[in-house]
């Protein structure tokens, strides 16, 4: 029976280095362009990093973004 | 099962509340950026419901990029706000835009002028920033408000130091002879700002301003 627990068990770990290089790799796509929109907009290129965070990362770096002041100035008061 | 069930059910519950939640927010979030972009906000809108359609899991993500990389209204702006040639002139992909300088922070130290006395002592006033004013004088117990220089040299009162707004004035009041940075202020020509002097010479008194 052992065996089959062994088994299960290295197909857990490959599963979950799958998944985390998957994760890695689509932060990553995400994390480029959202690196120069942050650098445009102002701020360190390293806030995009927060794409690596699962699941809210996203809306963390979205709602700096949305909710902060631009350093580096926005449309709105250029008008 | 019944337990099961209501737990699955719970679970799915809770993930399309965070999916509606989401996209609520991620719509208006994206409305919010793309203003501060330039463009018009309902293009986020747009943008999210594309997303929500499922055309395919790829659209976000291109629509990222590409927003990444184009150019933004707002960047434009700036470039006619700096001037018109600058505006003509092509935009080289990745040529840092020249934004606005820092704010600088408003310099709320005060003032020192110090010098030494021709009679051999040192004398040191130090003048706080902030709206007030003092006078000058040559007598040595000085009354409040009063600043000592104590030099026969040194009128009493001899001038008027006024600070405001984080800048430094001089006035002569007509009882000796003064000089900012060797060229003499006479009572005539009223308060001169002296924030940016290096000296200042008060009868046979030569005192240098510095920043506390």
């Amino acid at each position: 029976m052992s065996w089959v627990i062994a088994w299960i068990l290295g197909l857990g770990t490959l599963a979950l280095l799958g998944l985390l290089m998957i994760h890695l790799v689509l932060a990553l796509v995400l994390i480029i362009p959202t690196w120069r929109i942050c650098t445009r907009a102002g701020f360190s290129g390293a806030l995009s990093l927060f794409h690596l965070v699962p699941v809210i990362g996203w809306l963390i770096v979205m709602g700096v973004l949305a909710f902060t002041p631009w350093p580096n100035g926005e449309a709105s008061d250029r008008r | 099962m019944g337990v099961e069930i209501a737990a699955l059910m719970s679970f799915f519950g809770l993930t399309s509340a965070f999916a509606i939640i989401a996209a609520v927010l991620g719509a208006w979030m994206a409305w919010r950026i793309l203003e501060k972009a330039g463009f018009p906000g309902w293009m986020g809108l747009a943008a999210t419901l594309l997303t929500l359609t499922g055309i395919a899991s790829i659209v976000p993500l291109v629509l990222l990029w590409v927003f990444a990389f184009m150019r933004w209204p707002r960047d434009a702006l700036a470039r006619l706000e700096a001037g018109g040639a600058a505006a003509y002139a092509p935009a080289r992909p990745g040529a840092p835009a020249l934004g606005a300088p820092p704010r600088a922070l408003a310099d709320r130290r005060g003032w020192w002028l110090s010098g030494r006395l021709p009679s051999g002592g040192n004398v040191s006033l130090n003048i706080a920033a902030g709206a007030a004013s003092w006078v000058v004088t040559g007598a040595q117990p000085a009354k409040p408000g009063e600043l000592a220089v104590p030099d026969p040299s040194v009128g009493q009162p001899h001038a008027r130091l006024l600070s405001a707004g984080g800048r430094l004035g001089l006035e002569d009041l007509g009882s000796g002879e003064t000089y900012i940075d060797g060229a003499r202020l006479l009572p005539e020509h009223g308060p001169r700002d002296i924030s940016a002097a290096r000296t200042i010479r008060l009868g046979n008194v030569d005192l240098a301003l510095s920043r506390a």
